[in-house]
């Protein structure tokens, strides 16, 4: 941005200002970066470095204290901790697991939370209003809180059996399956998901509304062609962050959970503590950190197309 | 502006006094790595009664929930040794202590230097290699009274059991709590030798681990008879407590200790009660206080480990909300207590494996038994 042939003009003088301005900037930004690279980075890249064998420095006291440890055999390091938990048995169907879980509840908890934004957009009104407030309850529940009350709610002796027990109906006990984990997951991310999606909604103007409903445009027309596209970097956004939150959970799957194959998070929890494998647990880890780090691709895509149609880039 | 002038002097003066206070009293930094109950005992009784008897000194508790943070506390002590500083812990409670030891990191008690060491049988203390045990637990049989007509006194009587009343028995994750860990162990220990159950317990040993696999096997066919019928277990000790005394189980692992805390509570029924069983018999055995070498109240961590082996401090372990059991000599203790727990031999309790067999059963069965 600085420029060398300086002109003493009006012009030069303002691209001086930028020039200045920029650098100014620069070292504005510069520590909150290097607060990430150093606290953020750093760790990382000395687990990167652990799981591909190098038992050194940083990584001394854990490699002499764990099992199963891989340490370096050629230049590069070894990728034997790697092979290893993609051999074992419980790798793959966790894997699947955190998955299927991930996009189920993620696909879910956006479907109630345009229905909730569209409910309060379109229709509006006291009910809207009273169902908006309900629905960011469980923001303020601490989610071990939450899922142990789930748990009790759907265990053999909880409301749903007992109540439904009272028509003559046995309820099937749900608790420590798949399905008692995305009714848990849902329940955790409805709130923020239904904040975002709703202000992404709102923001759109009325103008735009009337005069497509005057056009004669049907209602599912109107959300397909204007809302969705219109509200569409906070659906994103929504739907990115549940979708990486849940693939890392622990508490919901480990209350509500099945012992195998459970999610990945109890189960890097379980390799790192109970059967003392922390070099797996690490492979694991960045295994799921792969998995958001392409989620957080289409985060990017979204915000970069959204700049680039609003003319900022 | 005057006033002003006055409220930064008195900040100055009440910030410039807080540094001396300390100085009058020593901290002992105590590191509690077990579950809730020997927190609560730790915080209500023994502490309280040891700051009362030692005036000049004040009892610092960190606490680890069910050790979830050990390998990181190991490493802190491992680094403060090559570091030649402070590690932060002065007495540890709990499994941590044990792998002080194998690692040779712990101040060896003497009578000397810890009195009421004497009155603790010497095969304990030879156990210990270093560690000081001050109270013992055992898992038990818990049953529902009423609906258990005849009460399984061995291992196969209880297999039989279950197998024979499908849905009304279970036990935890072994990696989630101890008394399921220790049902896992007793059903592989089952088709061990002495001589090899041994073996594993003072050292990791790979290749008796392969004779666990038919006790691998009987466990999986328990899948379709536990509770669930569907092989899943619950999380930790607390669920099984939990499921017994709702009643949705009729047997289950517990801790002696829980179980009598739950009893005194009042959320343990009064018809659920427990048993022992033979051939082999659950694991239990003592807890273990650990000063790390190079601590820098060592003197304090002495203390407090002399005084908790009083006994004073082993009747309010055997008496207080802990119903725990006591490891020194019952002849000093109070005796109506006593009676309780008179035919519990501290001495002669089946120990858990070695560290790393525990770490490769509790892997070993996640790999082979639920969900099978």
């Amino acid at each position: 941005m600085a420029t060398s042939n300086i002109v003493a003009t009006k012009e030069g003088f303002a691209e001086i200002k930028t020039a200045k301005l920029s650098t100014l900037g620069f070292f504005m930004a510069l520590p909150p970066v290097l607060v990430i690279i150093l606290f953020v980075g750093l760790p990382i890249f000395v687990a990167f470095t652990f799981s591909i064998g190098y038992t050194g420095g940083p990584n001394r006291v854990i490699s002499i204290i764990g099992q199963d440890i891989f340490k370096k055999d050629s230049w590069w390091g070894t990728a034997s901790a790697y092979t290893t938990v993609f051999k074992d048995p419980r790798f793959i169907p966790d894997l699947v697991v955190t998955l299927v879980v991930t996009f189920l509840s993620t696909f879910i908890v956006l479907f109630m939370a345009m229905g909730m934004g569209l409910y309060q957009r379109i229709k509006g009104g006291r009910v809207a209003s009273i169902l908006s407030m309900l629905s960011l309850v469980p923001l303020f529940v601490p989610v071990v809180i939450a899922a142990y009350a789930i748990a009790q709610f759907y265990n053999g002796v909880g409301f749903m059996r007992t109540f439904m027990s009272q028509f003559g109906i046995e309820f099937p006990v749900i608790t420590a399956t798949r399905n008692a984990i995305v009714i848990g997951t849902v329940w955790t991310s409805l709130p923020f998901a239904i904040l975002m999606i709703t202000s992404g909604l709102q923001s759109v103007p009325n103008a735009l509304i009337e005069t497509a409903q005057d056009a004669g445009a049907s209602f599912m027309r109107i959300v397909r062609t204007i809302l969705i596209p219109l509200a569409f970097v906070p659906i994103v956004i929504a739907g990115t962050f549940t979708a990486i939150g849940i693939m890392g959970s622990f508490t919901v799957p480990l209350f509500l959970g099945p012992n195998q194959p459970t999610m990945l998070g109890v189960e890097i929890s379980n390799f790192f503590t109970a059967y003392n494998r922390p070099q797996q647990s690490i492979v694991m880890a960045f295994v799921i950190f792969a998995a958001a780090s392409g989620i957080a691709v289409l985060y990017i895509w979204a915000n970069v197309r959204s700049a680039r149609q609003s003319g900022r880039i | 502006m005057k006033s002003a002038v006055v409220a930064v002097l008195a900040t100055f003066a009440i910030g410039s006094t807080v540094p001396s206070a300390p100085a009058a009293s020593q901290t002992i930094q105590l590191l509690i790595s077990a579950d809730t109950n020997i927190q609560t005992l730790w915080n209500t009784v023994l502490i309280p009664a040891f700051e009362k008897e030692y005036p000049g000194y004040k009892v610092n508790v960190t606490f680890d929930r069910n050790g979830i943070n050990d390998a990181q506390t190991f490493a802190r002590i491992v680094a403060a040794k090559e570091t030649r500083r402070d590690p932060g812990v002065d007495i540890v409670d709990g499994g941590i202590s044990e792998r002080l030891a194998q690692a040779k990191l712990l101040w060896r008690p003497s009578v000397g230097l810890v009195p009421n060491l004497s009155d603790v049988s010497k095969v304990l203390v030879k156990q210990g290699a270093g560690r000081i045990p001050y109270r013992a637990s055992t898992v038990l049989l818990a049953y529902n009274s009423t609906k258990v007509t005849k009460v399984p006194k061995t291992l196969n009587e209880l297999l039989a059991w279950i197998k024979a009343n499908p849905g009304k028995f279970t036990y935890n994750v072994p990696s989630g709590g101890g008394s399921g860990y220790s049902f896992v162990q007793t059903v592989v220990d089952m088709n061990l030798t002495d001589a090899e159950r041994k073996a594993m317990v003072l050292g990791q040993d790979k290749t008796i681990q392969l004779k666990w696999a038919k006790g691998l096997e009987t466990l999986r066919e328990l899948n379709k008879f536990t509770y669930g019928k569907n092989g899943t277990y619950p999380a930790n000790n607390a669920a099984t407590l939990n499921l017994l005394s709702t009643g949705e189980i009729d047997m289950g692992t517990v801790w002696s200790d829980q179980f009598a805390s739950a009893k005194a509570a009042g959320t343990m029924p009064a018809n659920i009660k427990v048993t022992a069983i033979k051939s082999p018999s659950l694991t239990g055995g003592p807890a273990w206080l650990g000063i790390p070498i190079n601590g820098s109240n060592r003197k304090g961590g002495r203390l407090l480990a002399n005084f908790v082996l009083s006994p004073a401090m082993q009747n309010a372990i055997m008496g207080g909300a802990l119903k725990g059991i006591p490891i020194v000599n019952l002849a000093k203790l109070d005796q109506a207590l006593a009676e309780g727990v008179k035919d519990v031999d501290v001495t002669d309790m089946r120990s858990p494996n070695f560290p790393a067999n525990q770490d490769d059963l509790k892997s070993t069965w996640a790999l082979n038994v639920p969900g099978k």
